[in-house]
């Protein structure tokens, strides 16, 4: 479909509709790709804005219109009228704010209201941060609903392609889709292995500072 | 076409426009919105426009209005949205007009849009208002398909919006929906059911788009509807024969089964449940699940196949008379065939609950006296069922091989599926552990023998399994080799595994080995195929570096276990691990992959512990130290060498190593005992004292690496260990070096370094305590306040603070360790003096208002050996003049009065219990001490500031001078009590 100030392409290109609670990083989300840069500050999306993201796959290049929606209205705008027309779909929670998961039904159901039997992705956004209050082992709704989850964290560019590949995949109908080269990503504002890894470090560090560290005799079991 | 539909058209962005124009429309519509006659625009668009978008913005301002501004319409108002609305959804015309829209005929998101206007309408209206909304709507079902298809979208509407759990409700929203589910119950469920069940039966074929419609609508409403409406005679044949109908749409078939496993799952007692569960014969079903397994079909029933297995294991559960408990029994019997079907053949996710399910399964099993053959026989299917589910798939045997990020990604979700699936394994080994050992000792033997081309994973599982079992294996189990164990190490330690040089197998193979090592210390015979395990390309020698790493950790472990029984074989080890060693003592440090705990010093650990053994000849123990001390020495030396020419990224490489060195040396001298070191073998101990001048040069050279610091300080820990008094010579010059120019943070692991050095030597540490002391002294007041710091609490503390609160405990610990190891002299040397003040002053606020009630305590037991060590019974001169006065004076009424007065003070707590003890040990203490001067100041000073009556004060007097300190402590706690409420604990500190 035609939108406005997008000149339309000549290869395979879907609406995707992000959705979830205002402040989960959507628009961090979108914004790592290309386009650039991570922005810390947080401004609350208002209506609807559309990027077009593309990738290039081992069919050819593909776009995504990516309609990121605003996470906050109550009353006022297009809201779910946004999503009309929707091929797939993104579900965004934040793993560090419970409530942002416990609205997650309250996003599917009105989604699926407007565009039945799309392909929807359900994101856990920042596990970068090591304060999560919503454990991998706790996110139990995409069972139920039988979508595909991936714990992705939009500052470290961790699993970002993830999502676009599973809805790739589901939209061509080819389970063995894959990309052919990366997209272009903002550089990552943390590096996820390596803060694990300097805690790991710090860890060390304290132990070793202790008067003879225990032997670890027994620590199997 | 008008102003509002153009704006409409233009919100929802069809086509190129302006970019000036969008704002532009969506103020337009936005005060659309807000003209009072909205709601009439609204649905006279909906009967004459039929552009879509129109129609959908027109709904939802509709359902806008009727949410923010229902109480202010008219009821004229309302009544004319209601009927509009309604006879859009029943496919009725308006003023006889043939050509009006058929909203109901658009496209999906418009009639559920509409759904959800009546939904909303329903909220507010049902019962009272609008009470024959579907009785008239069920009125209309006559008119076919289109019309059924709404009747059912606002029921799923109704359900989505109000009454179904899986959302977030509010308490008002909660309210409404019991509300409306009570109306319906008592006015029209019975009648919807029945037009659920003429429908299904008249459109089954014809149009099994609309019958799953129906069937998918009517699941949702069994949870909480009469059962009996839909368990019944004429629901559950035709439910069946919808699953069962090969000609019949998939979906038509899904749905029948949704609706059945919704009767199952109901919450109803479980006595009603058994019966319900039976009468449904489910047996019928079972044929199904082994149809093309991708089909949407299987899935569903498979979902009704272990959904209704959950609910008899929930029943027999529950249900506890023998003709229950048997019933359910059969039923369990008659469905885990099936279950276990779904759960080889299924998708992952679904995996989970069946695990769950098997869990209980199992668990009720636990409690039978013996198990049956059927039993015994599902055991072994369950075993099957997570050997084939912990299977690797051999696509990516090269990934995990060479664990490459696909192949780290892929261990790591395997690791965590596997959590469950172990978890289940070992319940299984619990209850039926003989069943549990042979199936593994089979899998073992098969997968050694398989010639399929996934014989490499086989053999991963099944080491898996065997590993995973270890886990909940008694000791006594292991050592006796029971059950069929006798048989399994045996048969682990001599079998040549397929795919042994794979990263995977060889690593649970070892980890396996070590595992059960208890058993082979039972039988010694076994050593040497142990031995060879470690040593050869199997362990040690693994050529995937990944394996040799953790083969180190774990030889070293297992040398920890054999130790003396190793003695017969230390010439063989140590041949063997020539070439390792001299590789890791010559290699360059970047070449070294070091990680974490892996970096190869447990070797040296293993070989430590072997060759310090008493068993060993003295002759070839200082041989073998010295083929190993020699070259880490010249490895330090040579480190010291380069790295004081080294530049840029090369000095990190030569401090890199000289650590190692450092670290390896640490690691070989753990083997050694202070005893054999100083006693028996004092020629070793010479060697590891030789080590010390090394390390001192360390010390000199680079004073200020952060890194060699801490290796340094960690090594000299260990030398105190090994060495014992013998290393105090060194000592001096060490302190010196490490106490020079150290920052907070670095005097933390000083002052650890001390407290064990007072710890061991306690006296004979006097002399260089009195040089060191003061220098610590100095440093530390002159960053820690004498009133302590303590960080207010929600305030973020940095770096820098959270360093200093680190350095303050360990403070705290070290003045402790002092005081009562007879050292507090050292407070009063010449050079000291001058901080007995700071550091009394600290004590005090600390052992009064400190967050941690266990600081409070030591600080209060510093004082307790400070007055016994400074003021003698009978004194003369006093020792520490000032001393007694600020003890009598400032301590007394603070910490023993005041501090408790305070009802942060819990009596309960048992911490503060201990405070409390020591807080009447420094009364009796001071009174044994002090005397009169102590009670003088209690009666006249303490006791009166905090408005204790005379008789009260008296009283704790005179049993301060007596015997009974339990009695003391209790008359005390009493005292203080009264106090509290005497001055309803407005206590204000001095």
């Amino acid at each position: 479909m035609a939108l406005p100030n997008q000149q339309t392409v000549d290869y395979p290109s879907f609406k995707l509709v992000i959705v979830g609670d205002g402040g989960t990083g959507k628009t961090t989300f979108v914004k790592r790709h290309l386009t650039g840069e991570f922005e810390k500050k947080y401004e609350p999306t208002i209506g609807v804005e559309v990027h077009p993201l593309d990738f290039f796959t081992n069919c050819g290049k593909i776009r995504f219109y990516c309609w990121d929606t605003a996470g906050q209205e109550k009353f006022g705008g297009l809201r779910d009228g946004y999503y009309i027309h929707g091929q797939c779909a993104v579900i965004m929670f934040d793993v560090t704010a419970r409530l942002t998961y416990k609205n997650v039904p309250t996003w599917h159901r009105d989604l699926c209201r407007v565009c039945e039997n799309i392909p929807i992705v359900l994101c856990g956004n920042k596990v970068d941060v090591k304060n999560r209050q919503v454990k991998a082992k706790q996110v139990t709704f995409h069972r139920k609903k039988n979508l595909q989850y991936y714990e992705i964290s939009a500052k470290s560019n961790y699993n970002f392609e993830k999502p676009f590949l599973y809805l790739a995949r589901k939209l061509a109908g080819d389970p063995n889709l894959h990309f052919v080269e990366s997209p272009a990503l903002a550089p990552p504002e943390v590096q996820i292995d390596m803060a694990a890894q300097q805690q790991h470090e710090a860890e060390l560090a304290a132990a070793a500072s202790q008067p003879l560290p225990d032997d670890d005799d027994d620590t199997f079991e | 076409m008008d102003d509002l539909e153009n704006a409409i058209l233009i919100c929802f962005e069809s086509g190129p426009v302006e970019a000036s124009l969008k704002p532009q429309a969506a103020a337009y519509c936005q005060q659309a919105k807000e003209a009072p006659d909205i709601c009439r625009i609204c649905i006279q668009k909906l009967w004459f426009c039929g552009l879509v978008q129109v129609q959908f913005w027109c709904l939802q301002t509709l359902q806008d209005v009727l949410r923010v501004s229902y109480g202010s319409m008219t009821l004229e108002e309302r009544s004319f949205v209601r009927s509009s609305v309604f006879s859009m959804a029943c496919l009725e015309g308006v003023d006889n007009n043939e050509n009006v829209v058929r909203v109901v005929e658009g496209p999906v998101f418009v009639k559920n849009k509409l759904a959800q206007v009546l939904v909303t309408l329903i909220y507010f209206e049902y019962p009272l208002v609008w009470s024959s909304v579907f009785v008239d709507f069920m009125g209309h079902l006559s008119k076919g398909g289109v019309v059924i298809d709404m009747f059912c979208r606002v029921l799923n509407g109704l359900d989505d919006e109000l009454i179904s759990l899986d959302y977030p409700r509010s308490p008002e929203e909660i309210a409404v929906a019991a509300r409306v589910k009570d109306a319906m119950r008592q006015q029209c469920v019975p009648q919807i059911a029945r037009a659920w069940y003429d429908i299904v039966s008249l459109y089954r074929n014809s149009d099994p788009e609309l019958s799953a419609t129906v069937l998918d609508c009517m699941r949702r409403f069994v949870s909480w509807i009469d059962i009996n409406l839909v368990a019944n005679d004429a629901f559950v044949p035709l439910l069946f024969e919808l699953i069962l109908s090969e000609g019949l749409a998939d979906q038509v078939r899904g749905a029948a089964a949704g609706c059945v496993l919704a009767m199952v799952a109901k919450r109803m007692e479980p006595h009603s449940k058994l019966p319900l569960l039976k009468t449904l014969q489910i047996s019928r079903v079972f044929g199904l699940v082994s149809e093309d397994a991708d089909s949407e079909l299987v899935a569903k029933v498979s979902a009704l196949v272990t959904g209704y297995a959950v609910e008899v294991l929930e029943c027999h559960k529950r249900l506890n008379s023998e003709e229950t408990k048997a019933v359910s029994m059969d039923l369990l019997n008659e469905v885990l065939p099936s279950v276990f079907y779904v759960m080889r053949n299924c998708e992952v996710d679904s995996t989970f609950s069946i695990v769950q399910f098997l869990m209980g399964y199992v668990s009720t099993l636990k409690g039978l006296p013996a198990l049956k053959e059927k039993q015994l026989l599902h055991i072994t299917q369950i075993l099957e069922v997570i050997r084939i589910q912990i299977c690797y798939d051999p696509m990516y045997r090269n990934n995990l091989d060479a664990l490459d990020k696909i192949g780290l990604e892929e261990e790591d979700r395997m690791s965590e599926f596997r959590k469950d699936l172990f978890v289940l394994l070992r319940t299984v080994g619990r209850v039926a552990p003989e069943v549990t050992q042979h199936f593994i000792r089979n899998a073992l033997a098969n997968a050694v023998e398989s010639s399929s081309e996934r014989n490499v994973e086989e053999v991963e599982a099944a080491l898996s399994l065997l590993y995973s079992l270890g886990e909940s294996m008694t000791e006594e189990a292991m050592k006796s080799g029971s059950g069929c164990l006798s048989v399994l190490i045996p048969m682990l330690l001599t079998t040549k595994f397929p795919g042994h040089s794979h990263r995977l197998v060889a690593l649970v193979y070892l980890e396996n080995i070590t595992r059960y090592m208890k058993f082979i210390q039972e039988n010694s015979q076994y050593i040497p195929n142990v031995l060879g395990a470690f040593l050869d390309e199997r362990g040690l020698h693994h050529q995937n570096v990944h394996v040799s790493r953790r083969a180190y950790y774990l030889f070293m472990r297992v040398v920890k276990l054999l130790k003396s029984k190793l003695v017969p074989f230390i010439d063989r080890i140590l041949q063997n691990l020539q070439d390792t060693l001299s590789q890791l003592t010559t290699m360059n440090f970047a070449s070294r992959q070091l990680s974490g705990t892996e970096d190869g010093s447990h070797i040296f650990e293993a070989i430590g512990l072997i060759i310090g053994l008493e068993d060993v000849p003295a002759e070839k123990q200082s041989d073998y130290l010295s083929l190993l001390l020699t070259p880490l020495c010249q490895q330090i030396e040579k480190g010291l060498m380069e790295a004081k020419v080294a530049r840029g990224e090369d000095f990190p490489v030569k401090i890199a190593n000289i650590q190692f060195a450092i670290v390896a040396i640490n690691a070989l001298s753990k083997g050694f005992s202070e005893r054999l070191v100083t006693v028996s073998r004092p020629r070793i101990g010479l060697m590891f004292k030789q080590t010390l001048d090394v390390l001192l040069r360390i010390l000199v050279e680079f004073p200020k690496v952060e890194p060699l610091r801490s290796k340094v300080i960690s090594l000299i820990h260990r030398m105190v260990e090994t060495l014992g008094p013998s290393v105090l010579p060194y000592l001096p010059k060490a302190l010196e070096q490490l106490l020079a120019d150290s920052e907070p943070k670095e005097m933390v692991g000083f002052l650890v370094l001390l407290n064990q050095l007072i710890c061991k030597f306690s006296g004979s540490l006097r002399g260089i305590l009195e040089e060191v002391y003061p220098v610590v002294a100095y440093r530390i007041f002159r960053v820690i306040p004498i009133d302590g710091l303590t960080p207010r609490t929600g305030a973020v503390t940095d770096e820098e603070m959270r360093e200093l609160i680190e350095l303050q405990r360990t403070l705290f610990t070290f003045l402790h360790v002092m005081a009562t190891h007879d050292l507090s002299s050292v407070f009063l040397a010449p050079k000291s003096m001058t901080y007995i003040k700071p550091m009394t002053l600290l004590l005090l606020n600390t052992s009064c208002t400190h967050k941690d009630i266990t600081v409070r305590k030591a600080c209060v037991q510093i004082f307790i050996r400070l007055i016994e060590d400074w003021c003698p019974k009978s004194y003369t001169v006093e020792k520490v003049p000032g001393f007694q006065d600020f003890m009598i004076k400032n301590f007394a009424t603070n910490c023993c009065l005041f501090s408790v007065l305070n009802t942060s003070f819990d009596f309960n707590d048992a911490n503060t219990q201990g405070l409390l003890n020591e807080i009447i040990t420094v009364q009796k203490v001071m009174y044994e001490r002090f005397g009169n001067a102590f009670l003088m100041h209690l009666m006249s000073g303490a006791f009166p500031s905090a408005n204790c009556p005379q008789d009260m004060a008296e009283q704790y007097c005179q049993k301060l001078q007596g015997n009974d300190i339990g009695g003391l402590k209790s008359y005390y706690q009493s005292l203080i009590k009264n106090l509290r409420l005497q001055q309803n604990g407005n206590h204000v500190f001095r």
